[in-house]
Parts: structure tokens; sequence; C-alpha cells
């Protein structure tokens, strides 16, 4: 064996190597642990999280069409969507609107197959809950959104 | 009563020479509380030190940065429940954790603190503390037969194979060092005591004698060190990721804490043994070439100091930390304890107890460092496989401490031989 | 009792199987629930004290169906479906069924969404790997690694999220394209990282390539040789690391790999070590070929056109790609219907787990889990 290798052996040169690696990491600005829930992570904009039926912001009325392209495009079917014709604006308005969160993937394809801009899938992603009849959502519950209790102010 | 303490303290000899039992047992007190803090001390800080060489934080929550995790780790392994196997054979199952404990907290009776902070200076130290911590090997084979499952057995085997196989390697390299105890004043030591006054008296820690044959000794016993006490890298038989989870599987509750504790009380005896032998025990760094009363009241300060910037970390800590008013108790509890090692650090500024604390606190400082390594080693190395472990024990570190034990011998004789050949040629 | 029934006589192997449980030998199960064994699978080993015989993987225990699913959704609903079976790298997944579709349809997405494709496919293979690494090297012992691959794999979820909106089961592509618009700064993120990952990639180097305890743990075991390799079907980096040069993406360039230049790393002896080696290099060339596709970018549309309701033609295609862990074949039969009549996976771990016999022949029990990492399985793709 050459000398330079052999050396290299002797004096542990390889093992040496590796302890400064991790000597050097050691520091405590180099931790990236995020100590949730003082730190929340940021999500960013496109984040596809709990879901969320918009309203219009003047008149508070639902943007919802009852057009069913949501439940249709739904891989799992648990959008259910009923609806009846208003004759006065004839539009259709909201009967009863469910979302059923404890099967959702949050695969995001009936918020692209909302023909308005009435069903978004927001940033919030702090959705437990204690049982699965809480995550069958109404047209209230989707609204508003979710209140999670906040641990630190 | 105060007069009795003074008067002790004030006498040259350990209490095992002075013969009195009182004072032996207090100092073996001491100890005991000392190892079982060092053990706690080591939890937090492998926990914490680990975490931070792999980029993450580590306990953060059980106390201000998770300084009361070990108390809630040894309070949870106290409430835990008791489970013995069904076929176990019940003595061997109970007593085999505490003969592995007794054995390592037994080697401590001749661990020298200081000149005469041992609890007694037997002359034969070194061999006392080698064989006892070689019958904690008996321990673990107790452990992993009586558990009454194959993968205990055969982990416990394994790990005692290991254990016996580098036990060779550390008693050449121990021999090695002995060896140039006998170098002033012709007649060799065994006593640990003995071997610190003896790099005293040749003025050399023996990390440095007979450069490079030190060293090299000095090397295969710190590797030697980390097998014996089944550690990354060689941590095979304990390893979670193999078919066999090590000799205390079965162990559960408190038990398995008499193991943890007499695995990081042997730890902190090779430790020791280390520190001892080659690096000058309880001397400070640099008594002869940084001489004089100057230097030695400048080196008085560095126990003080040390504490003040562990204090200064703590209140740093403390004033970094969320104001919000779930943290307030941890931000109190931080300064708290910030302001009681500065307490502590202040007591030590106090001349009377400056002098006194140096022995300790040097041989403290350097095994901690040992600990350090131990934990660094933990976080980079991969682990060695069985038959490879066993391959480095005995075919490199056995040929190498053999190597270096001839080579310092014939070194050690050189003048002698040299005087005998070339008189006689003359 | 024996049992002498020749099961792996289809293999046809070289040497006789010699698994019959004997009295001298010892039956181990490595269970479902294992630290090392990537998910649960389930590998029963005859031992000869500390050699081992032979194995049998028992898998299933993560079916979940997903063909059957692919059975029941139209073609567009079954997008999401695909991410979750190699739920380390789902990009991929979702470029090869897009493909596949495509080609079922005969479409072919416009540059710049081949692009966009490329570029996050890659940062998948990267990340893919991180989490090979990580693992691989905490089976051998070494506990650091994991968190640093990990660190680099958040910078990856983290633009995939700002694309698409999520980490991990990303449904990232649509039959025909993209459906989102590169985010502004998308460009220089992709560089930013490529220019933060590089030096780690040295750091893992100094940590690992050279350390003798790595070196001593990988070099020699798991050895595969080129001729088995291509007997079992063993595709991706444990076939390139034998030495048969062989990458989809050089051989039957799909989306817009022709336009970018970029080595295919192969090793020699086939072993675990050089299976690091090839994969280490791998991570190199990926960011070589992120940095080419961010410079050259082009602009224009990001869907093809695809009718509404997609209907192919009664038909069946088969289309694979070089996913991270090997090639990743989509065979769907299409029955004129807006639902497929068949969509079969043609997992990478799923084939290359059956080379896993073929390697641990004569190791000792502790290399088993090596050569289980170096495989690099993920039994979401195994079990589907």
């Amino acid at each position: 064996m050459s000398l330079t290798p052999l050396l290299r052996k002797i004096f542990l040169v390889d093992l040496i190597k590796g302890l400064k690696v991790t000597f050097h990491y050691q520091s405590p600005s180099e931790a990236i642990t995020e100590q949730y829930p003082l730190e929340r992570p940021i999500v960013y904009e496109r984040f596809r999280g709990q879901p969320r039926l918009n309203s219009n912001p003047d008149s508070g009325e639902s943007l919802c069409i009852v057009c069913n392209l949501c439940a249709l495009a739904c891989p799992e079917q648990l959008i259910v969507v009923k609806g009846e014709r208003n004759p006065a604006t004839k539009r259709k308005e909201v009967v009863s609107w469910t979302y059923d969160l404890s099967r959702c993937m949050f695969c995001g394809l009936c918020a692209e197959a909302c023909s308005t801009d009435a069903l978004e899938l927001t940033q919030d992603y702090e959705m437990a809950l204690y049982s699965r009849e809480g995550m069958i959502l109404d047209q209230a519950a989707l609204e508003c959104g979710q209140e999670p209790v906040r641990y630190a102010k | 009563m105060l007069e009795a303490i003074k008067g002790y303290l004030s006498t040259n000899t350990t209490p095992g020479e002075a013969g009195s039992m009182f004072w032996a047992t207090i100092y073996i007190l001491i100890i005991t509380i000392g190892i079982s803090l060092a053990v706690i001390c080591m939890n937090w800080l492998e926990r914490k030190i680990l975490a931070h060489m792999q980029i993450r934080l580590g306990p953060m929550r059980v106390g201000p940065h998770g300084l009361l995790q070990p108390f809630a780790d040894a309070l949870k392994l106290l409430i835990k429940e008791d489970i013995i196997p069904h076929d176990a054979d019940k003595l061997v199952f109970w007593s085999a954790p505490v003969v592995v404990t007794m054995t390592s907290f037994t080697t401590f009776l001749v661990v020298p603190f200081g000149r005469t902070h041992a609890v007694t200076d037997l002359n034969i130290g070194i061999l006392f503390m080698l064989g006892v911590s070689s019958l904690g090997v008996l321990g673990i084979i107790m452990a992993g037969w009586s558990s009454n499952s194959h993968y205990p057995l055969m982990g416990s085997l394994r790990s005692s194979a290991q254990m016996v196989s580098y036990e060779i390697a550390m008693g050449l390299a121990i021999v090695s060092a002995v060896l140039m105890t006998s170098l002033q004043t012709g007649t060799g030591t065994l006593s640990m005591i003995g071997i610190v006054d003896a790099q005293n008296a040749q003025q050399t820690w023996f990390i440095f004698k007979f450069f490079p044959l030190g060293l090299i000794a000095f090397g295969v016993f710190a590797i030697a060190m980390i097998a014996e006490t089944n550690r990354a890298p060689f941590d095979l038989p304990e390893a979670e990721s193999e078919l066999v989870a090590g000799f205390h599987t079965e162990y559960s509750g408190f038990r398995w804490s008499l193991f943890f504790l007499a695995e990081y009380a042997a730890m902190l005896a090779v430790s020791s043994i280390a520190v001892t032998l080659w690096l000058g025990g309880w001397m400070r760094p640099f008594p002869n070439w940084l001489s004089g009363s100057a230097w030695n009241l400048a080196f008085s300060f560095v126990p003080a100091l040390s504490l003040f910037v562990l204090a200064g970390m703590c209140l740093l800590g403390a004033l970094r930390m969320p104001r919000i008013p779930q943290m307030r108790i941890q931000t109190v509890g931080l300064a708290t304890f910030g302001s009681l090692l500065g307490f502590v650090g202040l007591v030590l500024l106090l001349p009377g107890v400056r002098e006194r604390i140096q022995d300790i606190f040097w041989f403290v400082a350097k095994v901690a460092f040992f600990m350090y390594l131990y934990i660094w080693y933990r976080g980079t190395f991969p682990r060695y496989r069985f038959d490879q472990l066993m391959k480095v024990g005995w075919k490199v570190l056995l040929p190498t401490g053999l190597g270096v034990l001839i080579a310092t011998a014939i070194w050690g004789l050189l003048p002698q031989l040299s005087t005998a050949i070339l008189g006689v040629s003359q | 009792m024996t049992d002498t029934k020749d099961r792996t006589a289809y293999l046809d192997l070289d040497t006789k199987d010699e698994t019959f449980l004997d009295a001298t030998e010892l039956v181990i199960n490595m269970g479902p629930q294992h630290p090392s064994t990537h998910g649960v699978l389930r590998v029963i080993l005859k031992l000869d004290g500390e050699k081992v015989l032979g194995t049998e993987c028992v898998i299933g225990y993560l079916h979940r169906g997903v063909e059957k699913i692919g059975e029941n959704r139209t073609y567009a609903m079954f997008n999401p479906y695909v991410d979750r079976m190699d739920y380390v790298a789902s990009v991929s997944n979702g470029l090869g069924y897009c493909e596949t579709v495509e080609k079922l349809l005969n479409v072919e997405a416009p540059p710049r969404a081949q692009y966009l494709r490329v570029i996050l496919t890659e940062l998948c293979r990267i990340a893919s790997h991180q989490v090979w690494l990580g693992t691989h090297a905490l089976d051998i012992g070494a506990l650091t690694p994991l968190f640093y691959c990990f660190r680099d794999r958040e910078e990856i979820l983290k633009i995939f999220e700002k694309y698409c909106g999520a980490r991990l089961t990303t449904h990232a592509f649509r039959i025909g394209g993209c459906l989102y618009e590169a985010y502004d700064g998308f460009e220089q993120d992709c560089k930013k990282f490529c220019d933060f990952f590089l030096p780690k990639l040295d750091e893992y180097e100094e940590l690992l390539t050279t350390n003798r305890i790595w070196v001593e743990r990988t070099k020699g075991v798991g050895i595969l040789k080129p001729e088995d390799c291509i007997a079992l079907g063993v595709t991706g980096p444990v076939l390139r690391a034998s030495g048969v040069k062989w990458d989809l993406r050089k051989r039957q360039p799909y989306e817009s790999y022709k336009d970018f230049d970029f080595d295919v790393p192969t090793g020699q002896n086939g072993d675990t070590y050089d299976r690091y080696l090839v994969r280490i290099e791998e991570m190199r060339q990926a960011v070589r070929i992120i940095r080419q596709a961010s410079d050259r970018l082009p602009q224009g549309p990001i869907m093809a056109k695809v009718p509404k309701v997609i209907k192919p033609a009664v038909g069946e295609v088969y289309h694979s790609i070089e996913a991270p862990k090997g090639e990743l074949g989509y065979f769907i039969v299409s029955d004129g219907s807006t639902q497929p009549y068949r969509v079969r996976v043609r997992p990478p771990s799923f084939v290359n787990l059956q080379a896993l016999d073929k390697m641990v022949r004569g190791l000792l029990v502790a290399d088993v889990v090596a050569v289980i990492g170096t495989l690099d399985i993920v039994l979401g793709e195994v079990d589907r």
C-alpha cells in the first residue's frame, strides 16, 4: 500500500473528518426544530387545507350556485349538495351542503371544479377533532372555518 | 464537631490509610451521590448534545430546556410495572442488575479525585479496578441467562465476548502505563495515587511520555474502553435495529434503570482510569511549564470561572425565553438554576475553598471531556458488525498493545541497556 | 418436519435451494413491526447460527387495493390515488400515470409543462434518495445523517408546497400538462436549492464515503451480478450499480429529457457500497438537470388540449418512467368508457425486493438489514 493511504489509515483521518462535520453542527443556530405550538409553521398560499365555503363579501350570500360539479369531481364522493330553485332570483340556493372531512384526501379536485369561487381549500391545517361525527361539516361550519384551541397568545 | 472536621481535612492521608471507618463511609456516600448526580447529568447532556449534533433541539418542555427530563425519566421508570418473565430464574433475574451495579460502583473505591481524596489508596489500585469491572461481565451473563429467552441470551453472550476481548487490550495498555511509573524511582506502583505521583515526579503526563508510545497506548485504551462499555461504534449487542435486542430486553422499570446506571458508572470508571493513567489525574494543565504562585493563583480561579460561564448561559437562556404566561414558570426556574450555579461559583471563589477544590475540579473536568467524546462518537460513527468488532479487538488492538508494551519496556531500559552495552564494549 | 418443495425453482438460480427446514437451523421472523424493515415487511430468515441460508418475504400488510380502486374512478379522479403508492416520491408516480394516460389519448404536454414536470421530478428524485440515505445510514448505525437528509428534504418539500399546495401527496400534474403555473420565484428557488444542496452532499460524503466503519459494513455485502439483475428484472440504481448502463431517461427518453445533458452513473461490483455511490452521484446529476431546466424554462401554455371528459379509445398501453427506485410502469386497459378497465402498476420496489433472497445468502444477520436498506423499498409501492 502506498504511503498516503497507509498514513490516513493509521491516523484515523477518515474518522476525524466525520467528527469535524458533526462538531460543526452543534451550535444551536443550526437546529431546525420548530417548537410547535409556540412557533407555528408558515404555510404557503396554495396550501390545500381546511375547505371553506366563501360568501359574497358585500351581501353575505353564499357564492355557491348548487351546480353539483364539486360533488361529481370528488374521488371519494363525500360532498352532498342539495339545493332548490328560488323563483325570485331564478338561481338555485343551497338547502344543505355536507362535506365529510374524515374521508377527504385534500386532492383539490373539488376546488378546481367549482365554477364560482365558492369552494376553496384554505391554509388551515389544525383540524383535529375528538369524534368522527364532528368531521362531517355542514354549511355553517364550512363558512366560518374551524377555531382550534390556541396554546399561546 | 467542627474541629473534628477541620482536623480531618488538614490531614494528609486517605480515610483508608488512616483507618477511619467514619470518614471512609462519608467519602463512599459522597462518591455514590456524586456518581448518581453525574449519571443524571450525563442523561441530560447526552440527549441535548446528541440532539444538537443532529440539528434538533432535544428535550425542551420538561423543565426549562429539558433540565428536569432526567428526573421525569427516573420517576417514570420507578413507577413502571415490574415484569418478570414466566419461567425466569427468579433469584438470578433479581441479582443480575445488582451485581452489575455493585461492581461498577465498587471500582470507585480507589479512584483518586485528589491527592488525599480517595476512599482508600490500595497499593494494587489499578489491578483492583480492572478485576472488579471484569466481574460486571458475570452480571451480564446472569441477566441474559435468567431471562429465559434466546434473544437476550444471544445478546448477553455477544456482549460478554466483546467485553472480555477488549479487556485484554485494555490490560496491555494499562501495563505499559504502569511500566512508565518505575522510570525515576526504579520501583513501579500499581496504586492509582502512586501513578499520578509518578507523573508529577517525572514532570510529564504519561500521554506525552516516550512520544509517540504514550499516545499510542492511550489510543489503544481509548478505543478499548468504548468497546468495553458497549457504546457506539461498538454497540451492536444493544442496537435496536438488530434482531437481538440485548441482554436487558426482559428488564423493565427500576431493574432496567439499574443497568443503565451501571453502564454510565462503568463509563465514568474507565474514563477515570484513562485520566489517572495518562492525563495526569488531578493535576492542573501545565504544572511545570507555567509554574509559580502567580500561575497557581490564576489557575485556581478556573473552577469558579467555569461555573460563572454556566450560570451566564442559564441566565442568557432565561432572557431568551418567549415572554408568554405559559412559559413564565420555566423562565423563573431557569433563572433560579442559573443563580444557584452562580452562587456555587461565588463559594468557589473563597480562598479556603479555592485551593481544596482544585484537584477535584480538574479531575472531574477531564472525565467530563471523555464523556463528551463518548457522546460525540455516538453521534458520528456507524456501528461495527460483530465479527468486524472482534477482528478489531483481536487483530488490531491486541498486537498494537503488545507492540507498545515491548517498545515502552525497551525505551525505558535504554539508559541501563546502553551503559551495559557501551560499558562492556569499552 | 422437512419441507422439500423447491419454492424458488421458477427463479432459475444457479445454486440449489437448500432452505428446507432442518433441526439444526433456526427460523427467525423479522416481523412486520421492526425498526429497520422500512414499513410493514415481514422477512422470515432461515439461519445457521449467524449465517443466512434463505429468506422468504411476506408482504401485503399495506395492501389497499389501489388497482381495484382505479377500475372505479375516472382517469382524472384516479390521479390523487397514485401519489399514495410510493409516498416518499409521489411526484414521479403522478408523472408516470399522467404520461401513460396521455399516451393512451395520444396527446403530448406542451414544452413548458414538460420542463416543469422534469424539474419537479428531479427534485423528487433527490428527496427520495435523501430518505434512502438517511434511513440506510440509520440502519447501519450512523444516527446523524438521517436528520441532515431530512433537513434538505424540507427545502424540497417547501418548494412542492409553494408549487402545488401539498408536501407529500402532491397531485402536482394533470392529464395533459400541469394545472399549476410556476409561482413567482420558482426558478430562483430551485437554483437556490441547488446551491444549498451540493455542499451538503459533500458533507455526507465526508461523513460516510471514506469512513472505515461504513466501508467495512457495505463493501462486498449483498453482491448482485449483472446477469442476476437482468434475470430478476431488477431496475434502477440497483441495476446500474451492478454495471449495466440502463436508464430509461436515456434509453427511452420521455418528457424533455433529451434536451438535458447528464450522465448515468454506474458501479462495478454490485455491492452495497457501489449502490451508495451510484445514488449519491445520481443526486448530483439531478442537480445538474434542475439547473439546466430552470435556466431554460420556456414560455407558453402548460396544458394541452384535452377533452373535458376523458374517454380514450379502446386499447391498452404500457408506459414506464425512471422513478427514483427503478422502472415504474403503468399498464392501462381502456374499454372506451370514462373509467379504465384495468390499471396495473409495475412497482420497482416489488420487483427489486425479489432480489433480496439472492443477495443475502451466506451473509450474516446484521447484513440483512443493510441489504434491505440498500434495495430502497417502500412498502406502499410493494403492496399498493
